[in-house]
């Protein structure tokens, strides 16, 4: 809400300017910022319009003498339609400078000299939607006489100087001007002055004309009419339109205009009805039934048996709290009129603004709360104004829908607990001083604190409201800083991030990039690579069909970064993530969350440079790296690779499951190659680690050993064999029976082709033996050998080369 | 000729085509031809005889320093020759260093990450225990036990990811407050955490919007804590991330789970705080929000608000991320360009 320094200074002196204002109640309240309307504007004068004539060469143009306050009037051609001679208007003279840059200069429209430039409001500064409705396809003209040649600025409020607060929802007694003078006089020691609202006594009558009945009087605890006879309905004076439309609200009547005067006054929305148009000289506020209709100006808004309304026999006046229908709505020849303060429960407001896309500054009032101890005197407040502007004959007394008395709110404290949350030592008088500025009242009894809230500070209720209220008025800059001094903690990780903080250095240690991707997944995407096979988890109003479900497995993202950087031409990619997959058990509405480590690569390992040729990423190059990050587990684990052709997305005859003591901890291959093309992305090899699941397996216990002394003895083995049988089968064969003394045994070559039988590939391992204890002879090497050469011609019907 | 000129006339000979020699060869040769048994100094020591007794010695002496001066000859000349070879080998090596290099890589941590790890150094240099939470989150603590009942305007704030009536995607890493404080044994000690993540609202994606993003929610609940060590920890991390001149201020805000609750602005590390675009022209640039934990969230975790306080912050690694290397769209972190990506390699 902008807070006009002109409209304050009624109630607290203002002596700084609206920057220093805005920054100082920015520090030590509620976000400001500085505003200072119609900077730009120079040269804007009143103008008597002293003749008007026809412009003899155009239909519309019009030639009319001005008086400007100078020793001769001036001539000044005007297209609007609405010029006449004898108003007084605004007169942009010869220099002037109107908004965006705009600079009026003497010169001769159709021949015709013209001085300057008579104006409409929003030629000068006022938004045309906030301007009354009759000036807006012309020129604006006073109501009253003005001295011609004065400056029209303070007149219209062109150059208003005001501090706009940004409020928190907790503090919407600032969304009233006496509740921000109240706020901003405490930031600067200054207690405001209202002048209390009369109405006058000969005109108050018994009326009882008009009946009410509040039936949901749970959600309406105040609900007070006035009702006001044989006024006349006109326009408002200046000085209210002017703080209206700088308020942002159009002008539209005297009596709408005092309503909504109030509003901006104490926070605290009026409405207004035309007693006449009503069927039922009663108001009923209750809950609409399905179906039902509010008539508004442009379209018809169909209410819910949620909506709370008010009602006049058939006919719905308005939703409470929000917005009045057209039907009872004060116009230029209403007489009788109803004038009413209510208080509307926030939560049923918000829900049926937010329903039918109501919002405004009334529902925006009730919903964050109004001050409920002023909502008799912001009615008197209304019903003077309209009196004193549109003479009323007769006035009512209050008509009571409800009441609620307002109950001021009692806070008790201490003293020393205060400074003790505050991490100050403030006396007791420094900490009364900064509660009495607020306006609160405080009984001291020792450490004890009683302090009395006025009602206009609903937001206060607890202890903890007076820390906030005396460490901001005090100053959060004179606080000391310091760290909680208490007993000393060890911090760190949790065991399963540093395990998989350990996991990702290994991943960065190969060269891979880290990525971070979004959670949420097309259905597609998680279509693609359900490789656990569980149930999907549904955003229940997702924003768009990308991001509808919760991803089950990392791959589909990182296929999204290839792609993405392959179009850019960053072709050789090395890429991993860890993060969260979701996967929802059978019947179960809440899914696990899983950690997993997933990567890819694409295009070259090494690429083409002066003295290298480039290497192609393959199956094997990323299992290297796979195998690396498994060694860091650290796991008493046996992993294995098993070909699978059971991932409808992933290459049949190039792809793996990786097992951990049987168990499927993740997947390694190849995209397929449909799936490559659809996504727009080179040959891609990709993996995934239960980061959570290896976690879980038994650390391997290192005992030491020294490094062997005795050397070892090696011996190579070439075979031939079916294509069918895995490197895996003969390795695992050659340990069964190499003995005790066999220590490793690696496969150097693996040959298909050319020299060799079909369906037959060549295999070529390096066998080492090593007797730590001792010397090896080359008898009990030759055993052992043998025994595996044997074996392997014997299973697997090998031939030794 | 006498013996004694001989061997003189010989050392002569003998230096002089060491001298002269130019492979490393022919002074191999030379040493063997001159110095060795068959060479022509033993051969005129067998006219020794022919010498009278008492001259022998003389003579012996004679001939030994003969063959060390010749032996010296040679080896000098030696020395120089393996010189003159090895400045040769050095000179044909010689490569262009200015070629480049046969790559060697490290992969480069992501930089929302590498920001996040630097933050949670920090406080785990401060005692306090890294926590993630649960990124599906259940109404109940990341609204009902933060202060945010079901008709709260605060939820207005932050649209939310409904999974069903009870289950949503956290939109915020506070959701993590009431659990750790129901788990924390305070007869062992004060609760010190800090709980990273990814959160989640319903917002469009643009430059500055992400309908996910991560944030650090921070938490210390002990019988002691102020406004003023909420000042000195905040403080002390702006510095370690912003540099050792920055301050900080507060200004008052709401939160729903904080009271009092501030904004906390950090002095502009472009300008020192002159003013400038960064800043907005103020001096200052908003980081993160805080507060003491609110009475209601200490005793819906059974904890009694007489006997402790509680400090809580929240911050976004995005935001800070974006201050410090002026990255301008916040989309640039989850499109995973290699370009962006590896720009940072060890900034933190
Ligand atoms: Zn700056």
């Amino acid at each position: 809400m902008k807070i006009s320094v002109n409209w304050l200074k009624e109630y607290i002196p203002v002596t700084h300017t609206v920057e220093e204002m805005a920054n100082k109640i920015s520090l030590t309240g509620i976000e400001s910022s500085p505003v200072e309307l119609g900077t730009e504007l120079t040269g804007l004068v009143v103008g008597h319009v002293t003749s008007v004539k026809p412009h003899p060469d155009s239909d519309h143009l019009k030639v009319c003498m001005v008086d400007i306050g100078e020793d001769e009037d001036v001539q000044i051609v005007c297209g609007a339609p609405n010029v006449a001679a004898d108003q007084y208007v605004i007169v942009a003279t010869h220099g002037a400078h109107l908004p965006d840059g705009v600079r009026i200069k003497r010169g001769k429209l159709r021949g015709q000299e013209s001085n300057g430039m008579i104006c409409g409001l929003d030629e000068v500064g006022v938004p045309a939607k906030y301007m009354p409705e009759e000036f807006e396809n012309g020129i604006y003209v006073f109501d009253e006489p003005q001295k011609p040649g004065t400056a029209v600025y303070d007149l219209l409020g062109l150059k208003d100087k005001m501090v706009d607060i940004d409020i928190t929802p907790n503090r919407a007694d600032t969304l009233g001007m006496r509740g921000a003078a109240w706020e901003i006089g405490a930031t600067y020691d200054e207690k405001p002055n209202f002048k209390k609202p009369e109405l006058n006594a000969d005109k108050i009558k018994d009326l009882n004309e008009v009946d009410v009945e509040v039936e949901e009087k749970s959600l309406v605890p105040d609900y007070l009419l006035r009702e006001l006879k044989d006024v006349k309905v006109g326009k408002s004076p200046l000085w209210m339109q002017r703080r209206l439309w700088n308020q942002g609200i159009r002008p539209v009547n005297s009596v709408i205009d005092a309503a909504n005067y109030v509003m901006i006054e104490y926070g605290q929305p009026i409405q207004a009805y035309d007693l006449d148009k009503l069927v039922e000289k009663k108001l009923v506020i209750k809950k609409a039934q399905d179906g039902d209709k509010l008539k508004l100006a442009d379209e018809d808004k169909v209410l819910n048996h949620n909506d709370l309304i008010i009602a006049s026999g058939e006919d719905i006046l308005g939703v409470a709290g929000i917005v009045n229908g057209t039907v009872a709505q004060v116009d230029e020849n209403s007489k009788n009129i109803l004038l009413e303060a209510g208080v509307f429960d926030g939560a049923s407001v918000r829900k049926t603004a937010q329903r039918h896309d109501l919002r405004d500054d009334a529902s925006n009032r009730f919903e964050k709360g109004v001050d409920n101890g002023i909502v008799s005197e912001a009615l008197v407040r209304a019903t003077q104004l309209v009196d004193e502007i549109s003479g009323a004959k007769e006035i009512s007394k209050e008509i009571v829908g409800n009441y609620t008395e307002a109950k001021p709110t009692v806070i008790e404290g201490s003293v020393s607990h205060i400074n003790h949350l505050m991490g100050l030592e403030l006396s007791t008088d420094e900490m009364v001083g900064i509660l009495d500025r607020l306006g609160f009242s405080v009984k001291v009894d020792g450490d004890k604190i009683t302090v009395t809230i006025p009602t206009r500070r609903w937001d206060m209720a607890i202890e903890a409201d007076l820390v906030e209220e005396v460490n901001r008025i005090y100053g959060y800059e004179n606080l000391p800083n310091t760290l909680p001094a208490g007993m000393e903690t060890r911090g760190g990780y949790s065991q399963k991030r540093e395990f998989s903080n350990k996991l990702r250095d290994v991943l960065l240690g190969e060269g891979m990039d880290e990525v971070i991707n979004f959670s949420l997944l097309s259905k597609k995407e998680v279509d693609d690579f359900n490789t656990l096979n569980t149930e999907y988890t549904k955003l229940l109003h997702p924003m768009t069909e990308d991001h509808e479900y919760l991803r089950n497995s990392l791959i589909p993202g990182l296929v999204r970064n290839i792609a993405y950087n392959q179009a850019r031409n960053n072709n050789d990619l090395s890429i991993f993530e860890q993060a969260r997959i979701f996967a929802r058990p059978k019947g179960q509405t809440r899914p696990n969350e899983i950690e997993y480590l997933s990567g890819a690569i694409s295009g070259n390992v090494i690429s083409d440079s002066w003295n290298t040729k480039s290497q192609k990423i393959d199956f094997y190059y990323l299992k290297g790296i796979v195998d690396e990050v498994l060694s860091f587990t650290n796991a008493d684990a046996k992993f294995e690779y098993e070909a699978t052709a059971d991932y409808a997305n992933m290459h049949p005859g190039q792809t793996a499951k990786i097992l951990a003591n049987g168990q499927v901890v993740g997947l390694i291959g190849k995209l397929h190659p449909k799936y490559q093309k659809d996504h727009n992305v080179d040959e891609t090899f990709v993996f995934e680690l239960n980061i959570d699941a290896l976690f879980e397996l038994n650390e391997k216990s290192i005992k030491s050993q020294s490094a062997p002394k005795y050397p070892s003895v090696s011996r190579d083995l070439a075979i031939l064999v079916k294509s069918d049988v895995e490197n895996a089968q003969i390795i695992s064969d050659i340990y069964e029976n190499g003995g005790k003394y066999l220590n490793n045994v690696t496969i150097f070559d693996v040959y298909e082709g050319k020299n060799i039988k079909t369906n037959y590939k060549s295999l070529a391992y390096h066998l080492e033996f090593l007797n730590p204890n001792d010397t090896l002879t080359d008898e009990e090497v030759e055993k052992a050998f043998s025994l595996v050469k044997d074996s392997l011609v014997e299973k697997f019907n090998v031939e030794i080369r | 000729m006498s013996l004694d000129d001989k061997l003189k006339s010989l050392r002569e000979n003998g230096i002089d085509e060491a001298k002269r020699a130019q492979r490393l060869q022919e002074l191999n040769d030379l040493r063997v031809n001159l110095l060795g048994k068959k060479g022509p100094i033993t051969k005129a020591l067998r006219g020794m005889k022919d010498v009278p007794a008492e001259q022998r010695p003389e003579i012996g002496t004679l001939a030994n320093n003969v063959k060390k001066d010749i032996q010296q000859a040679i080896e000098e000349k030696m020395t120089e020759l393996n010189e003159k070879l090895v400045a040769h080998q050095l000179e044909e090596e010689k490569i262009d260093v200015t070629l480049p290099a046969a790559k060697q890589i490290q992969g480069t941590k992501h930089i929302l990450n590498q920001t996040i790890e630097d933050i949670e150094q920090f406080f785990i240099g401060l005692g306090y225990e890294v926590a993630p939470g649960y990124e599906v989150e259940e109404d109940h603590y990341n609204f009902e036990r933060l202060n945010i009942p079901k008709d709260h305007p605060a939820r207005d704030m932050q649209d939310t990811f409904y999974l069903s009536d009870e289950l949503l995607m956290r939109t915020q890493t506070s959701a993590q407050e009431g659990r750790d404080m129901e788990a924390h044994d305070f007869t062992k000690g004060p609760l010190k955490m800090i709980s990273p993540g990814v959160v989640y609202r319903r917002d469009d994606d643009d430059a500055t919007h992400s309908h996910q993003f991560h944030q650090i929610e921070g938490l210390v609940v002990d019988k002691n804590i102020s406004m003023a060590d909420l000042k000195g920890t905040l403080e002390a991390l702006c510095r370690h991330v912003f540099g050792a001149q920055r301050e900080i201020r507060f200004r008052p805000s709401y939160f729903p789970f904080t009271e009092p609750s501030v904004e906390v602005d950090v002095s502009c590390f472009n300008c020192d705080g002159k003013g400038c675009r960064i800043c907005k022209y103020t001096g200052w640039i908003e980081v993160l929000g805080a507060g003491l934990t609110h009475p209601n969230v200490l005793k819906m975790s059974g904890i009694d608000p007489n006997e402790y306080s509680g400090m809580a912050f929240g911050l976004g690694p995005e935001r800070f991320a974006m201050l410090k290397y002026g990255i301008n769209d916040i989309r640039d972190f989850y499109l995973n360009d290699v370009r962006f990506l590896e720009q940072f390699k060890g900034v933190n």
